[in-house]
């Protein structure tokens, strides 16, 4: 599941060289790029936690709508709504992995200050500079911003003790 | 009316459901019975739609509703489980009413006991009319108050809507008070069928024989 976050930027970086098939775009080194590259390093983990959580727990779900008449639109959301606590889990899984992205991002990226280096591509040359306190103060904050977006998310989709 | 012809459920080399021919008039009302197994809620989910069978041709009518053997809590409360099958807030009520679990009405369905979950699924499959109501053990979780509850439910229901009915049960009360018919399938295969009282003294099969002393009525 999913694939190795630098093999799939140098996959993106080869699409969108200057002699690549979409070169002429001129995208190698913005953000868009960068973008690209997170979806597709992405995309395969979100469709296969999502797929085996339908599989696992929707098969009730999805039975006892059958047997309601219910459309298969009807279905489907009720199925989202019925699952939202583990479909909140599948979209903090692929944030995480979103922000702890090095590899892909630095390859299509390219580092470049105040344009397309993000916090952790900041922390790894900051170490290779010396610069220990300040790798250290990005990292606490990249850990704060991850710990703040999964308190809020697991505090949304938490369900009331009594009603 | 429903017609079911050559129908035949294979898995892999199993049949678990095989019936030549076999129908079910209009308003009537027919209990399925048979050992744990024997091919009950194949049976009930191919008429349902919701299971394919391997070989065979089916008449079907219009509008079914469809209980699940194993019930499930939509989120929400008891009024918002029942109003999201189609029902509006009165008529949910009333349901609750019918089904002794009006005083539930505000708690969380998931946090209802078996037998209540059981009733509230019921309540669900009944929010709306429809030509053929298929109930898969619908007081295997019930006690013995429960189970006539539901019974008297099943049966004002009917009185309003005139729809056929077929329900499984492994309930002796169910069996003999819960439809004009008696079927007992045996290993995919019907085994007996007829006037329940017939069924239950005179069985045709040994295999019929078997199951039904074990009830010991
Ligand atoms: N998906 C499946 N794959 C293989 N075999 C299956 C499958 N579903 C059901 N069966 C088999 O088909 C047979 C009939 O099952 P069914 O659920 O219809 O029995 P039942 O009469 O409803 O039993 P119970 O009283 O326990 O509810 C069983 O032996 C079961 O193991
Ligand atoms: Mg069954």
């Amino acid at each position: 599941m999913g694939l190795p976050p630098v093999v799939a930027g140098l996959f993106v970086y080869v699409l969108f060289t200057h002699y690549g098939p979409f070169g002429s775009l001129n995208l190698l080194f913005t953000v868009n790029v960068m973008v690209i590259a997170q979806v597709l390093l992405i995309t395969p983990i979100v469709v296969a936690l999502t797929s085996s959580f339908i599989e696992g727990s929707s098969k009730p779900v999805i039975e006892t709508a059958e047997g309601l008449g219910f459309s298969k639109f009807k279905t489907a959301a009720l199925c989202i709504s019925e699952g939202r606590a583990s479909l909140f889990s599948v979209v903090l899984t692929a944030f995480g992995r979103s922000i702890a992205e090095v590899g892909a991002v630095s390859i299509v990226g390219g580092n470049i200050q105040w344009k397309t280096r993000v916090m952790t591509t900041a922390i790894m040359l900051e170490t290779n500079k010396g610069n220990f306190s300040f790798a250290l103060a990005l990292g606490i904050i990249l850990l704060l911003i991850a710990f703040i977006v999964n308190a809020v998310a697991s505090l949304a989709v938490k369900e009331p003790k009594h009603d | 009316m429903i017609e079911i012809q050559d129908l035949k459920k294979i898995y892999g080399e199993r049949t678990v459901l095989s019936i030549p021919s076999l129908r079910f008039e209009n308003g009537s009302s027919t209990v399925l019975a048979g050992a744990n197994g024997s091919g009950k809620t194949t049976l009930i989910k191919i008429l349902a739609g919701t299971l394919k069978a391997t070989d065979g041709n089916l008449t079907l009518p219009q509008k079914t509703r469809y209980l699940p053997q194993q019930s499930y809590a939509f989120r929400g409360n008891l009024i918002k489980n029942i109003t999201l099958a189609g029902a509006d807030e009165n008529t949910a009520l009333h349901l609750l009413e019918t089904m002794e679990l009006a005083h539930l009405k505000e708690k969380k369905a998931s946090s209802l006991s078996g037998g209540e979950l059981q009733r509230l699924a019921l309540c669900r499959v009944l929010a709306q009319k429809c030509d053929l109501l298929l109930l898969d053990e619908p007081t295997s979780a019930c006690d013995a108050k429960g189970t006539e509850i539901v019974l008297n439910a099943v049966k004002a229901y009917r009185a309003e809507n005139d729809c056929t009915l077929i329900m499984s049960t492994h309930s002796p009360l169910l069996a003999t008070a819960g439809g004009e018919r008696l079927i007992i399938l045996g290993d995919g295969e019907i085994a007996a069928d007829g006037e329940p009282k017939e069924v239950l003294t005179h069985p045709e099969s040994d295999w019929a024989k078997s199951f039904i002393t074990g009830w010991k009525i």
